[in-house]
């Protein structure tokens, strides 16, 4: 078993395992289903991936340093209900406060995990609640339809540009801009600094905490900018409308390489596993296996992973 | 009295400031007992006997959860697959008894297969956490949705409503005012007592949560300890999962949606340290009754309970932020 393991965290292999994966499955997925290849599909396949991979984007900042944030399925939810609660009132101006409203979350989780010190699996756990529960007060519980005049809003999201979806633009401007802030600007050295080793990174002067606090910011953004996308796509906000989506998300970016311990990662690896998740969960569909039941195999996945991409060494007693 | 065993037998595991942690022990109930004094001054029928019955009814399956879950953070672990194990347990229950979908009708039977599933969950949670090396939040997240998937599967987005008379009484049937379920609980609010404080497996718990490397040192079987708790933490989520089906008569998937959340705060709130190594199920029971007491008194005041899941996440944050000790942990990840 543990040879198995090290011959698979033996760095050549490793690097490019997930894009083999992506590959083989596609091809698999492929050769069942012709109809899969056409370019239609792929596209289709994309603006599906997106918001998958938005979330994931976020949550990628955030478990480069070694931590994890396990609210974004319900901020994503509660920015879908405030998009769709507020939009015939500020207009465009409601995305914007979706999206600040998800900066602000993300501040909070950042400072109740630096501040008071609280893991960040518990404070984000609990953070989750926290917005959960916003959510299902200001949608008074139910979802929320939107109506022909605040659907004109949502040209941006829904539309298409030289046939290529606004969505999968969307997420290319995120892969941009998240490629950027990870391997141009010093917070993308300093994640990788903190995850690597973060004593170390400590003694050499990172303001550890700040970094921490930004990687949060961006994750709460990204949740809520996914919110946002999913309004436009689903024309309804409903506080229950992203809760499927925080295991397949974690899912992708462990899936794509990202060790869950901090410090090897990209946010290419994780378009590469949110790609990875897309295709699984459409060549489950094609086998028929019922949507609920693909957790099962999203939760193994994930395990696998997981098991395969951790840093043993950094973590002497496994708790 | 009771508490003051568990305040020593976290000593002998930390020797702990003793003035400053014995204030840290009472203040659990020094809050549940303000609670129910400051409920009571806004609404006298908090007292009433029949609302002692809701209450205890509302408790007993976070009881049961959190008595799992808290040997899990005595270790230093964390458990996210509470809702998968009971959804799982109760799915599985109402196949087995008398029920409205095939022909079985196993009785006592059924409920001990459906032990043998919680243990089974709670084994593969223990092994995959301790040979495989993976951190357990992340092992039991995967649990989690497994879990409930694997119930999900087994419905296929159907409900089966369970016939059984012995698992209606559990719920339905009372002894002494108090439904049978309530005094299950308290049962095995007994057998947790007698795990923590008379088996070795009890005392090995408090030793990993203190200080592993040591307790590895002093020749515990710091694995087979890991995998034996998650696997009894397991059992505690499947009787949980009886008694869910048992409340609601029938078994669905989403009959453990929200439960994780409750229990995490439960035993939090009750003053175990998520660092491990101090805490009791005793604690966890004084955390039940905070919680509980606590949705129950937003009730009486007409606070929608969708405001309590928000509610129960600003007390996990401050029962962390108020029970972690700063000095010992300089990386918090």
């Amino acid at each position: 078993m543990n040879s198995i393991l090290d011959t698979f965290r033996s760095d050549g292999l490793r690097q490019w395992l997930p894009l083999a994966t992506l590959v083989i499955l596609v091809v698999l997925v492929g050769a069942f289903q012709p109809a899969f290849l056409v370019v239609n599909t792929l596209l289709q396949l994309a603006s599906d991936t997106a918001v998958l991979f938005i979330l994931a984007t976020g949550v990628t900042f955030v478990i480069m340093l070694g931590g994890i944030d396990l609210s974004i399925q319900s901020m994503a939810s509660l920015s879908s209900v405030v998009v769709a609660l507020t939009l015939s009132r500020f207009g465009y101006g409601a995305f914007a406060f979706a999206f600040g409203l998800g900066a602000l979350a993300g501040l909070l989780s950042g400072i109740a995990h630096v501040k008071l010190r609280i893991p960040s699996f518990i404070a984000t756990l609990a953070m989750g609640g926290v917005l959960y529960s916003a959510a299902l007060v200001t949608s008074k519980e139910r979802s929320i339809t939107l109506g022909e005049s605040e659907r004109a809003y949502l040209g941006w999201i829904t539309g298409t540009v030289f046939g290529i979806p606004n969505v999968v633009l969307i997420g290319l401007i995120v892969l941009v801009i998240a490629h950027i802030l990870q391997s141009r600007t010093r917070f993308g050295r300093y994640s990788a600094a903190i995850g690597a080793g973060e004593p170390a990174a400590y003694a050499s002067g990172v303001k550890v905490d700040r970094q921490k606090v930004i990687a949060f910011v961006l994750s709460g953004a990204c949740a809520a900018l996914a919110g946002i996308v999913l309004v436009g796509r689903l024309a309804s906000g409903s506080p229950t409308l992203a809760s499927e989506l925080l295991l397949p998300s974690i899912a992708a970016v462990v899936v794509g390489g990202t060790a869950i311990t901090g410090g090897v990662g990209s946010i290419w690896r994780t378009l590469v596993g949110a790609l990875i998740i897309s295709v699984v969960r459409i060549g489950m569909t094609f086998l028929g296996v019922n949507i609920f039941a693909q957790n099962i195999v999203f939760g193994v996945v994930l395990v696998a992973a997981v098991a395969i991409t951790i840093d043993r060494s950094k973590i002497p007693i496994v708790k | 009295m009771t508490i003051d065993a568990s305040l020593s037998s976290s000593q002998a595991a930390k020797p702990a400031p003793r003035r400053r942690w014995r204030i840290a022990a009472w203040a659990p109930l020094i809050v549940l007992v303000l609670l129910c004094g400051l409920i009571t001054l806004i609404n006298p029928n908090f007292l009433t006997f029949g609302n002692m019955v809701r209450i205890s009814q509302a408790a007993m399956i976070p009881l049961v959860l959190g008595l799992g879950a808290t040997f899990i953070i005595l270790m230093g672990s964390i458990d996210l697959s509470v809702e998968g194990g009971l959804t799982l347990s109760a799915v599985i229950l109402s196949m087995l008894v008398l029920n409205g979908a095939n022909s079985n009708a196993f009785g006592v039977f059924g409920i001990l297969i459906v032990l043998l599933v919680g243990a089974g969950v709670g084994f593969a949670n223990g092994v995959i956490h301790v040979r495989l090396k993976i951190p357990s939040f992340m092992v039991t997240l995967g649990m989690w949705f497994v879990g409930v998937g694997a119930a999900n599967a087994l419905l296929g987005g159907m409900a089966i409503r369970i016939n059984d008379p012995m698992i209606r009484s559990l719920a339905i049937e009372r002894f002494l005012g108090f439904p049978w379920g309530v005094w299950l609980a308290l049962f095995c609010l007994l057998i947790a007592l007698v795990i923590q404080n008379y088996t070795r497996l009890g005392r090995y718990i408090y030793a990993l949560g203190g200080g592993e490397d040591l307790a590895a040192l002093s020749g515990i079987p710091v694995g087979r300890v890991r995998i034996l708790t998650f696997t009894l933490a397991g059992v505690f989520y499947a009787v949980g999962g009886v008694l869910a089906a048992a409340q609601l008569g029938l078994g669905n998937a989403q009959i453990g949606t929200g439960r994780l959340f409750t229990t995490v705060t439960a035993v939090v709130v009750g003053g175990t340290a998520l660092s491990g190594g101090q805490g009791s199920v005793l604690q966890t029971l004084v955390g039940v009754l905070i919680v509980v007491v606590l949705s129950n008194g937003m009730v009486l005041m007409g606070v929608p309970p969708s405001v309590q899941i928000g509610v129960q996440g600003l007390m996990i944050i401050a029962a962390v932020a108020l029970s972690i000790d700063r000095k010992r942990m300089r990386i918090v990840k």
